[in-house]
């Protein structure tokens, strides 16, 4: 049997990303203020930051800090464009924005700020970047980690990368806390998406959000199941009562 | 005697290292920009030098004992600005 999750202390930016249309909406939301993190420190992050740091002090709250999951399947892109764009006129790179246009930056800032020992990672898996996190999520708890926490981040591209995008989206991010229950709760597994037929519309939808979106809204939801189909994957989201 | 420079080079800190909250009249000239003071990093003090580096045309070598003394106040830096400075 699959493990079951519990899954609790849902956070989101913006507060209503569930209830958003795919695309816009969230550009005319103030950014979050982020009071819980030192100035000194706050002042290096960049709008996605804001956001999923925000979440993340948000699904944390006063409780003791969790070991982390930073998922995000662009990252923060325009520092990387931003850097490039430098490098082709001659001039030299900022070394601030060098030092956090690594996948991790965010994590590393969380875990700074808050003087936290637990251990956090960075997970960026294109498609299927919510299921690789809660892959990981699942990995953690099974070697005896009593509750983990994940962190879904991403804005839509920039260009010159935009044309790259396969859907529409709105700078989001959200945070949940995850921990292992009996009978009851979330599962996740992955089958050969060729091996079966489709489980009904929900398989063969053209994603019109990301796939972490998606799957929060299932969170949020009392659906029974959520297929996402990757490539040769078929990953089965499925609700036990 | 650099009072212009100072002023010049604070706000120079303020916009380079994004200074939120920080204005020019917070920053003693005389106190250390660097853990004690300011509270600078060692990100910040290649921003800075590359900062200073685009707007006066100064190079700072980041291992010499000599860049140590020119970044430890806004003081310091002024007078090492107005003594080495091509733009």
């Amino acid at each position: 049997m699959s493990p079951r999750l519990q899954v609790t202390h849902l956070a989101t930016w913006p507060d209503d990303l569930v209830r958003m249309p795919a695309a816009g909406g969230g550009g005319e939301q103030p950014l979050p203020k982020l009071g819980e993190m030192p100035p000194m420190m706050r002042r290096r992050v960049e709008p996605l930051g804001r956001m999923a740091l925000h979440v993340a002090y948000a699904s944390q709250g006063q409780d003791a800090p969790l070991p982390v999951i930073f998922a995000s399947r662009y990252g923060d892109v325009p520092r990387s464009i931003a850097l490039l764009r430098q490098l082709v006129d001659g001039q030299t790179p900022s070394p601030t924005a060098f030092s956090l246009s690594v996948h991790n930056a965010f994590g590393a800032l969380w875990s700074i700020a808050g003087g936290h020992t637990a251990s956090y990672t960075a997970i960026a898996a294109g498609d299927e970047t919510v299921e690789a996190a809660f892959t990981e999520a699942i990995g953690l708890l099974a070697d005896g980690t009593p509750a983990v926490m994940v962190v879904c981040y991403d804005e839509p591209l920039p260009a010159p990368y935009d044309v790259y995008a396969g859907y529409p989206d709105t700078a989001h991010a959200w945070a949940c806390r995850l921990r292992l229950g009996d009978g009851a709760g979330i599962s996740l597994s992955s089958v050969p998406a060729d091996a079966n037929a489709p489980a009904g519309a929900a398989a063969d939808v053209a994603p019109d959000r990301s796939a972490d979106r998606r799957v929060l809204g299932f969170l949020k939801s009392d659906a029974a199941a959520l297929d996402h189909r990757a490539g040769a994957r078929l990953w089965q989201w499925r609700r036990h009562a | 005697m650099h009072e212009p420079l100072e002023q010049e080079i604070k706000l120079l800190i303020i916009e380079a290292l994004n200074l939120e909250d920080v204005g020019a009249d917070d920053i003693d000239p005389d106190a250390p920009l660097f853990v004690d003071g300011l509270g600078l990093d060692s990100i910040d003090a290649l921003e800075l030098g590359l900062a200073l580096q685009k707007r006066y045309g100064v190079t700072l070598s980041a291992e010499s004992e000599e860049t140590r003394r020119h970044f430890a106040s806004v003081r310091a830096l002024s007078r090492f600005v107005a003594d080495s400075r091509t733009a």
